[in-house]
């Protein structure tokens, strides 16, 4: 047989792969701009500069959250607790502050206890055998539980200008958290697509019996996921108490639902070995374009709501439709 | 007389294989009607389409005459088609009577309440006509496997089945518990019920069935007269080809490449001692349930010792998983390979490097270019086809998934290679390819032990087979002493003094 016909053929393909840019990606896109067109007919001014980088300010803590969501459900698990591992490290990070240790080293510890919560996750789940969605339950609560402990349930105020620079600040004209979610969002295509632990987290989603007889590390696995989850969730806190200049203990109620939303948008699978990074970077800008279209026309918040919800099922419904047909 | 079931040109496709096509023919009322064919050969494909779980690309059936259309499972039922799974769909913390009557429970009150009592009697009216002994109330786990299947009967007796299709089974049953199976197939077809009876085991065909139809790649290529037929033939018939008579050629060598000494597990291996020569191709026979897949998973690190060890090139292992076995050059070619083999949305070319992906990167990334180049090597040596490299591997047929995870190991250099199981569910082409493709890798040297229920294959391939029986090893059968009925003189418990069960025909 010659060899050119199937060189070809495996030429062709790849460079596709390397650009990445799935049907499904696509279809996110669409519906992105389909939802941003409606709104640039109904709203003056939505299209301005000025929006569109509201927009992805908006969206940033959303989409940093998501995006380690969207490896911990291509691995076949979920984590609620994201809010609650934001809350205890915004508040540790702040009282570090407060009590003057320098910057760099307040933001080390709280990207660390962000990790640490996520280790335990990840230990519960891959080695005690736990269920994701129950362990991550248990410890939405105990994390909660710990941040109000810590601050008798008082918020940590007068966050030192040095740190909040840090997060407020522009370059280029766009907003440090959009930069940073930027450069977070090409680590996590990289670690997805070009290493072996993006492989492995899909592996062990996609059919982790599979995984376990080809000598995958299961186990490292499943908790690097986990941690990489809890500390983008610290992260996506030290943005917010940056902007904010207080840390509650409340802070980052709910937060999970919307990570999963956006993951879920942008094409990930719960029931794991699937997801996109481009997928839910845009999936957490559609949920930021809803809120910030319907909160310019002056729509209440029962009805953003409404709008939020039916927008994560009408995604759902087409991406079942679409499937349903290969 | 109008046939209780008339298949009409059946075709069914599936992405990138042609399960069946125009398969027609008659079963007469109360007819035992054989069902045969090698694995792949389309006969689970028939039997999911009589039952509503698949629906026919083109092609009509008939019952009594009335052309039928299934939509699901549900519809079959109430045409009087019950359908009795090789893997009993029971649900087994529920009782008899419970699974008796699952989906369709019988109520009081308009559907508010289930009538546990009434169920109970009723499931012990159905089994009173089969076997008495058991009780409706006890949980379907206490039973024998045997006994779960003549629940399944009982059920399909109380849905007044008409049609009630077997897939394979006797491959958990004892001889004795066949011979209690095949009175009450007999009871039933006397009454007037049409049993179809899915088997690649001969005998029993010969034994139980009037007439037998047999497939082969998803055609079917002819009927038997089960009373005139001679083995021979309708081996023939069924394989095709001269694949099971081809010349064995062995290439093994006296160095030891893996030693088991005293293997004992919680997974019931006990005291199992062996060799395994480099280029040697090892088979191990023995009934379901015997322990060889418990044996290969623990040469392949998935499953732990108790007892024993495990020598590689003369040097103790510790195979604590699967990644130290595969660090100690063993690779496990699983049974179920959708279960435990492939990463369904993943392209082949993933799959295949899944094991090595280390050897593929640098500084933690994978290289492109060189992971593209091994699975254009490996890939084309094992023939996979379409070869089509980023094509996930969910969408390639079952052979050419089994070559894929061939070539896994191949790309992790492992020297020893177990095959559970190689052509399960694999057609006749690709099965020949298989064989093929494991006497290669013997004759480069590799060392294969070959686990497999088919007496034909094992034989095929092997240099030598160690017979299992109960968790242990009952008997080593050297080339020259290969028979079927020497292997199955040693697998059956109690048998080995006594005489080969007679061969019915």
């Amino acid at each position: 047989m010659s060899n050119s016909p199937a060189a070809a053929d495996t030429k062709l393909s790849p460079a596709f792969g390397r650009f990445s840019f799935s049907l499904r990606d696509a279809g996110t896109l669409i519906g992105l701009v389909v939802i941003m067109a409606v709104f640039a007919t109904l709203v003056p001014g939505f299209l301005s500069e000025r929006n569109l980088v509201n927009i992805l300010q908006q969206s940033s803590i959303n989409a940093c959250l998501a995006l380690g969501m969207t490896l911990v459900i291509i691995s076949g698990g979920i984590d609620l607790s994201v809010g609650p591992t934001a809350a205890i490290s915004a508040v540790i990070t702040a009282t570090l502050l407060l009590s003057g240790t320098p910057v760099p080293l307040a933001i080390l510890a709280g990207l660390g206890i962000g990790m640490a919560c996520g280790f335990i996750n990840g230990v519960l789940v891959a080695y005690v055998g736990l269920q994701p969605f129950i362990v991550t339950l248990g410890t939405l609560s105990t994390y909660r539980a710990l941040a109000l402990i810590y601050t008798g349930g008082n918020p940590v105020l007068g966050i030192p200008a040095g740190f909040r620079s840090l997060f407020n600040g522009n370059l280029f004209g766009i907003p440090m958290p959009v930069l940073i979610v930027a450069v977070v969002a090409l680590a996590a295509w990289v670690l997805l697509k070009k290493t072996p632990i993006g492989e492995y987290l899909l592996a062990v989603g996609g059919n982790e019996e599979a995984a376990y007889v080809a000598g995958v590390p299961i186990a490292r696995t499943k908790i690097t996921a986990y941690v990489i989850s809890g500390g983008l969730a610290a992260l996506a806190s030290l943005i917010l108490i940056g902007r904010l200049g207080a840390a509650e203990p409340i802070l980052g109620n709910l937060w999970e639902l919307d990570a999963i939303a956006a993951a879920a948008i942008g094409g990930a699978s719960l029931m794991g070995g699937k997801g996109s990074i481009l997928g839910t970077i845009l999936g957490a800008i559609i949920l930021g374009t809803m809120r910030n279209g319907l909160t310019l026309m002056n729509v209440q918040a029962f009805y953003q709501l409404l709008a939020t919800g039916l927008i994560i099922l009408v995604a759902m419904m087409i991406d079942r439709a679409t499937r349903g047909r290969e | 007389m109008t046939p209780r079931l008339r298949f009409e040109a059946i075709s069914k496709r599936f992405p990138g294989v042609n399960a069946l096509s125009d398969v027609s023919f008659d079963v007469a009322p109360g007819e035992i009607h054989g069902l045969l064919g090698e694995n792949g050969a389309g006969k689970s494909t028939l039997l999911r389409i009589l039952s509503g779980v698949f629906r026919p690309t083109s092609g009509s059936m008939f019952v009594d005459g009335e052309n039928v259309s299934f939509r699901k499972p549900m519809d079959a039922r109430g045409a009087g088609i019950a359908m009795i799974h090789q893997e009993l769909q029971q649900v087994p913390h529920l009782s008899v009577a419970q699974n008796m009557f699952l989906g369709h429970p019988l109520t009081t009150v308009g559907g508010l309440f289930v009538s546990r009592r009434e169920q109970e009697r009723r499931a012990a009216q159905a089994l009173s006509m089969i076997e008495p002994g058991i009780d409706p109330a006890a949980p379907i786990s206490s039973l024998k496997v045997a006994q779960r299947q003549i629940v399944e009967i009982a059920r399909a007796l109380l849905d007044r089945a008409r049609i009630i299709a077997m897939d394979e089974p006797t491959s958990s049953l004892t001889p004795s518990e066949f011979e209690r199976l095949a009175e009450v197939i007999t009871k039933l077809s006397a009454s007037g019920v049409t049993i179809i009876y899915v088997s690649h085991k001969m005998d029993e065909v010969f034994r139980i069935c009037q007439r037998a139809s047999v497939m082969r790649d998803g055609k079917l290529v002819g009927a038997v007269d089960v009373q005139t037929a001679s083995h021979q033939d309708v081996i023939t018939m069924m394989v095709g080809r001269e694949l099971m008579q081809e010349q064995h050629v062995s290439h093994a060598t006296a160095t030891v490449k893996l030693e088991a000494r005293g293997l004992s597990s919680l997974t019931k291996i006990r005291d199992a001692s062996f060799k395994l020569h480099r280029g040697e191709v090892l088979g191990i026979a023995g009934l379901v349930g015997s322990g060889r897949t418990e044996l290969l998973r623990l040469l392949a690190g998935a499953d732990r010792l108790t007892a024993g060890a495990i020598d590689i090139d003369g040097k103790t292992v510790n195979l604590r998983n699967p990644r130290d076995a595969i660090s100690a050059g063993i690779g496990l070619v699983p049974e179920e390979r959708k279960r435990e083999g492939i990463i369904p949305v993943r392209s082949v070319t993933i799959n295949m490097a899944l094991a090595s992906l280390g050897s593929f990167s640098k500084a933690g990334i994978i290289q492109g270019g060189k992971l593209r180049n091994t699975a254009e090597d490996l890939l084309r040596r094992v023939n996979l086809r379409p070869f089509q490299l980023d094509r996930p591997i969910r969408l390639f047929s079952g052979g050419n998934q089994q070559k894929a995870i061939i070539a896994r190991w191949l790309a992790s250099k492992s020297q020893i290679l177990l095959f559970d199981e190689p052509t399960r569910g694999i057609d006749v082409g690709a099965k020949a390819e298989i064989y093929h493709l494991i006497e290669a890798l013997a004759a480069d040297g590799h060392s294969i032990v070959v686990v497999s229920s088919e007496l034909p294959e094992v034989i095929r391939l092997s240099d030598r087979v160690l017979v299992m029986r109960d968790g242990r090893i009952a008997a080593e059968i050297a080339r020259a002493d290969l028979t079927e009925s020497a292997i199955v003189a040693h697998a059956i418990p109690g048998a080995n003094t006594g005489r080969p069960p007679a061969p019915a025909a």
